[in-house]
């Protein structure tokens, strides 16, 4: 693919996938304001690194996924350095009421530690099918793993949640 | 072949995915509603807890630094292109005036400076064979009044990995950026240092004084660490002066109702010694 075909290809991708990849940025720190920085980082990284992107390789959506995932480490570990935590469990939107407020925050909290009690890799496969909504085959390109291997992920960690979700809790 | 249930439930959250209802699912596979039920619950929970849509301004914004950065590289491709390029579409009267007008002031002015304003090639002179700049791509410049960064050191790492660092104290200690915005730059040292092949470059941010243009008052803007590294080659000679420009950026994160962030990094991609810009000194005038 020409360099400027695949400039148009990423800009196109431009308004769905931002929204995606700040939705799996935020699932990953939990920090609106970060996600949205970072989500607009991945674009600009991609934009940047485009000569190195090969269609063949991976799909462009799952490609974006993998730098908001590289931005998202590097991040954590520049934040580890500085020995900040940025991590803003107050995500709830200002404009609900204080009751629907504490609602969705002990349900954000309920979720979170039942995602935190799932082994790494099941953890990544959820961000990206749950959040990113990638499909399995292009999953696994991200994560260099089969579909096959990603989809018996997706079930044991969908079987932790609801157990985690619905009968510990 | 029947589908193996994992099969199953990886089509129902690609369904999901699409906006498909859960009950839709189930619908689907009857004789595995009772089992898939309680699973695809979890899902729409897990995900309706995490529900975020990111602000407007918020995506706005990115998407005016993507826009930006695009344009910028369009840019700089037409400026590569050769002359007989970009002429070929012209009326041939005025390529024939533009011809005249550039023999007169190659006449003038003589060659090299026309040609290479600033970049590497031969310029010599008593000054040295090294000139290290600061420029800045503009994002989100346009919200400052001023943005004034102080850079005490310059490092230049000489050879690879185990190479040694050149350090050099700047000259000009303070530059403002907001004047510094796209191909103008502005030089802080020049000198000599050992020829060879340089790997490296950092500065050292010793404080950084920002004003907004909205509230004429100071603003905090971070740095991801006093020591902006970055990872650049270029080739210093002694029969010729290279100009190396370090681009520095602010960009905006955030949005206005979680808090507007300011970030000053590095450009690495729009840093480097083959670069041409437009010098102009601390004043903003040309040079």
């Amino acid at each position: 693919m020409e360099r400027r075909s695949k400039e148009a290809t990423l800009a196109s991708l431009y308004d769905e996938y931002y929204d995606k990849i700040a939705r799996y940025v935020f699932v990953r720190l939990g920090d609106r304001a970060e996600a949205e920085d970072l989500a607009g980082e991945v674009f600009l990284k991609a934009l940047e690194s485009l000569d190195s992107y090969k269609e063949r390789g991976i799909p462009m959506r799952a490609w974006l996924f993998k730098i908001a995932h590289n931005l998202v480490v590097d991040y954590l570990r520049r934040v580890a350095k500085r020995k900040v935590v940025p991590i803003d469990t107050a995500q709830v939107s200002a404009e609900l009421d204080p009751q629907a407020m504490a609602e969705t925050n002990v349900e954000f909290a309920r979720v979170t530690k039942a995602l935190d009690q799932l082994t790494l890799a099941q953890r990544r496969v959820i961000e990206l099918r749950f959040f990113g909504a990638l499909t399995s085959e292009e999953a696994g390109r991200v994560l260099n793993k089969s579909s096959g291997a990603v989809r018996e992920m997706q079930s044991a960690a969908i079987r932790s949640l609801r157990k985690l979700l619905y009968e510990e809790s | 072949m029947p589908k193996a249930f994992d099969e199953i439930l990886d089509e129902c959250v690609d369904r999901i995915n699409h906006g498909e209802r859960l009950e839709d699912c189930l619908a689907r596979y009857p004789e595995h509603a009772e089992e898939l039920e309680p699973l695809l619950r979890a899902i729409l929970d897990t995900q309706m807890a995490y529900t975020f849509p990111p602000s407007s301004p918020a995506k706005m914004a990115a998407r005016r630094r993507f826009n930006a950065a695009l344009e910028g590289l369009e840019r700089r491709r037409e400026e590569k292109q050769p002359l007989f390029s970009r002429v070929s579409g012209w009326s041939r009267a005025w390529v024939a005036v533009a011809a005249v007008l550039l023999v007169a002031l190659i006449g003038y002015f003589g060659l090299r400076p026309v040609l290479f304003p600033v970049g590497p090639g031969p310029l010599p002179g008593p000054e040295g064979n090294f000139a290290f700049l600061i420029t800045d791509d503009v994002n989100a410049i346009g919200d400052f009044q001023s943005l004034n960064v102080s850079i005490s050191k310059i490092g230049l790492q000489l050879g690879g990995e185990a190479g040694r660092w050149i350090e050099l104290d700047p000259e000009v200690e303070v530059v403002d950026l907001t004047i510094l915005q796209g191909d103008k730059a502005q030089e802080i040292w020049r000198g000599d240092v050992p020829e060879g092949q340089y790997t490296k470059v950092f500065i050292h941010v010793s404080n950084v004084s920002g004003v907004l243009k909205e509230t004429g008052g100071p603003v905090s803007v971070k740095l991801p660490s006093e020591k902006l590294q970055i990872p650049k080659s270029f080739e210093v000679t002694s029969d010729s002066v290279t100009s190396f420009v370090y681009d520095l950026t602010v960009i905006a994160a955030g949005s206005p109702q979680s808090g507007i962030k300011y970030i000053l990094k590095p450009e690495v991609g729009r840093s480097g010694a083959e670069r041409r810009f437009e010098v102009i000194d601390g004043k903003g005038r040309g040079r």
